[in-house]
């Protein structure tokens, strides 16, 4: 009776003094809580700032398997939250064809520069379901293609417990998410892996490109 | 069990008091040195992906204290073993802490930012708790009573709860301290006052919140009273400053616009405020620098090393050490109490926060921080300029559009601003007044949008007549470079 006691005074002790000294720093920034900050890799960017918003990294989808774990790799969940989101994307092996088609709309600025945005980002295995003959067309067609990529951004960061229902995209035309939980489909799309975060957007990765109607 | 328990729990008790002694001298000194917070960041950076996401995953925003919790649980288990098996050879005690010590503070010297000193918490937590342990272990084996037993018990538990909240206390007013030495400032005026603002300037010429990127997880807390400015190396005359003396010194006020080098272009890493500060040639020459040194190098309180080229302080630009900004002391995340700035180069490579040391000495024989991970040894800012309205995707109606931005090449100064709408000619825009080439600038350009989806690009001419290259180039390792655009959809 008496040890467990003891053992208790003596946890107790120790809990006191590691949430002192983890208080301390999580009331003045926390940017360094949930990933190794972007100083500790190599080639690192001068950026640790405290809006990186790296606390709410939670991914899911079977399909996350694909991104690099390598936190010093830029494709990497920890890499991309520190960047926005075209370069993010840039980084990240998965999603070549996209970035492809992103740099030919000219998009890349416009992703980076936007506040704060939901990106619907179909994997190279996405593209692929498109015939290569119709997929060269459209990346030849800034208009077409324009509207295309911006059918699959939402303005604000959408958290999964948002995602559910329909949301106007930037092209104009509305999508319909449904689903909970890690399982969600946009339109005929499934999330393969979700909730990834940079800097300015919440990514979500499709397997299949979406068409807007018009 | 009674004749385990009791080694155990010695085990225990004596490396809780030698963790909260250590958290304590780590307090009253240097709070990144703490054992609990340093392997915590080792822990973190060890983890493989997988098992992070997992962690966020299942436990949320209740990752940090179950990964400290875990810590302790782990410390725990391991120091009641060292416990029972130092009740029967005590060099078992020895070892247990000399591991225990040697982990907490490699964990420290991990840290981005360590210093030597940081591994000092923790070897005198090891040292306190193997000491506490060798002292007591050999009563365990022929127990003298349990009443000794637990007055021992209790003695030290009580220690570690004392430590442990002298440590809690230590903070607070330390904290509370620091505030208050910066609100008990009283900037001087400036001798060399900034220039009044022209009028035309456009409202955001000043940042409401200048952005912050650096390296430290907590925030520096230096009490203003006790800082000093060392200045060294190769100089006839070192000299050591309170910020008393450098208030003393004649000031300058001047508008400076602050770019970091990891800003992507449009990116929003960049902002002007007003500085006040001492200027740095004339405390340069007053110390007598050597004529081979080429380079400044500013440490700051953390360990942080910033590499300045000298010449960027010698060469009539306004490279100074701040003590405020906007009116009043520095924030505390803006480098409180002095930080260097260096107009026209980029944070990573001459303004550093919460200085205390500046060494002359060259490049040859020193890299700084950033320069060690690849960055470039000089950070010139490059010319550049931004779109901020519209913004991107923005629907405006067909019409009269406003597109505005900034552009900068501070130094060198804008000369013109030009705006091109899809694939049509560029066009100048009309540039607002500066106070000076040291800031950036605003532009403005009416556009006579028709309905479609357009893409609107910016590009600038610096004061020497450089035109802004087209060519992109990722921010490491000396800066982004290309031309800024933005799409919209005119309705």
């Amino acid at each position: 009776m008496r040890a467990t006691k003891f053992t208790a005074v003596a946890a107790a002790a120790l809990f006191s003094v590691s949430l002192a000294a983890c208080g301390d720093d999580s009331t003045s920034d926390d940017a360094g809580a949930a990933a190794a900050p972007a100083p500790m890799t190599s080639s690192a960017a001068p950026m640790m700032s405290s809006d990186a918003g790296t606390d709410t990294m939670t991914n899911f989808g079977s399909g996350c398997a694909a991104v690099p774990k390598d936190s010093s790799n830029p494709g990497s969940f920890e890499a991309m939250a520190q960047v926005p989101v075209a370069t993010a994307a840039s980084g990240n092996p998965v999603l070549s064809t996209l970035v492809t088609a992103v740099k030919k709309a000219g998009l890349v600025d416009s992703l980076n520069t936007a506040p704060a945005i939901t990106v619907f980002a179909p994997a190279n295995s996405a593209f692929e379901k498109i015939p290569s003959k119709d997929l060269n067309k459209v990346l030849a067609d800034k208009k077409t293609l324009t509207s295309i990529l911006t059918y699959h951004v939402v303005p604000g960061k959408l958290a999964p417990a948002d995602l559910a229902g329909t949301h106007k995209t930037l092209e104009g035309d509305s999508i319909k998410v449904t689903g909970s939980g890690t399982d969600f489909k946009v339109g005929d799309a499934s999330v393969v892996c979700g909730n990834v975060q940079t800097a300015n957007a919440t990514v979500y990765i499709i397997d299949s490109v979406l068409m807007p109607k018009s | 069990m009674l004749r385990r328990t009791r080694p155990a729990l010695a085990g225990m008790l004596s490396a809780a008091l030698g963790v909260a002694a250590a958290e304590l001298l780590a307090a009253a000194t240097r709070p990144a040195a703490g054992p609990l917070v340093a392997v915590g960041g080792a822990v973190i950076d060890a983890t493989p992906t997988p098992v992070k996401e997992f962690a966020v995953r299942t436990l949320g925003t209740h990752d940090k204290p179950v990964l400290l919790g875990s810590i302790v649980l782990v410390l725990l288990l391991f120091t009641a073993v060292v416990g029972i098996l130092a009740a029967r050879r005590r060099w078992v005690a020895v070892a247990g802490a000399a591991i225990f010590g040697v982990a907490g503070a490699a964990a420290a010297l991990s840290r981005p930012a360590a210093i030597a000193y940081d591994a000092v918490p923790s070897l005198l937590g090891a040292a306190i708790a193997g000491t506490v342990l060798l002292i007591w272990a050999p009563a365990a084996p022929a127990p003298p009573g349990r009443r000794r037993f637990l007055r021992t018990a209790l003695l030290v538990a009580g220690g570690t709860v004392v430590a442990g909240a002298a440590a809690e206390t230590v903070k607070r007013i330390k904290g509370g301290a620091v505030a208050q030495s910066r609100e008990a400032i009283t900037l001087p005026a400036a001798a060399d006052p900034a220039k009044p603002l022209p009028s035309g300037i456009a409202p955001g010429f000043y940042s409401d919140k200048l952005y912050r990127v650096d390296t430290a997880l907590t925030v520096p807390r230096i009490d203003a009273g006790g800082w000093r400015l060392k200045i060294h190396g190769m100089v006839r005359d070192e000299v050591s400053l309170s910020l008393a003396d450098l208030l003393e010194r004649p000031l300058i006020e001047r508008d400076i616009t602050l770019n970091c080098v990891s800003n992507e272009v449009g990116g929003p890493y960049i902002g002007t405020a007003r500085w006040l500060g001492v200027p740095l040639a004339p405390l340069l020459a007053e110390v007598g620098v050597d004529a081979a040194a080429d380079q400044i190098v500013a440490r700051s309180a953390e360990g942080m090393t910033i590499g300045t080229p000298l010449a960027t302080a010698l060469d009539g630009r306004d490279t100074m050490l701040c003590v405020g900004m906007n009116g009043e002391p520095l924030q505390l995340e803006h480098g409180f109490p002095v930080r260097m700035l260096t107009p026209g180069l980029y944070g990573y490579a001459g303004a550093c926060k919460w200085v205390t040391e500046l060494e002359l000495t060259t490049f040859a024989d020193f890299d700084a921080y950033w320069v060690r991970r690849g960055w470039a040894a000089n950070g010139p800012v490059r010319t550049a300029s931004r779109i901020d309205r519209p913004q991107p995707f923005a629907r405006p109606a067909a019409g009269k559009v406003t597109v505005a931005g900034v552009a900068w090449a501070q130094g060198r100064g804008i000369r013109t601003v030009e705006v091109r709408v899809d694939d049509r000619p560029w066009r100048k825009a009309e540039l607002l007044p500066v106070p000076s080439s040291d800031t950036w600038v605003q532009w403005r350009h009416e556009w006579d949008a028709t309905p479609g989806p357009h893409t609107l690009s910016v590009r600038a001419t610096d004061g020497t007549g450089d035109v802004q290259t087209e060519q992109r180039a990722t921010p490491y390792p000396s800066g982004a470079t290309g031309w800024h655009s933005v799409t919209v959809t005119v309705e």
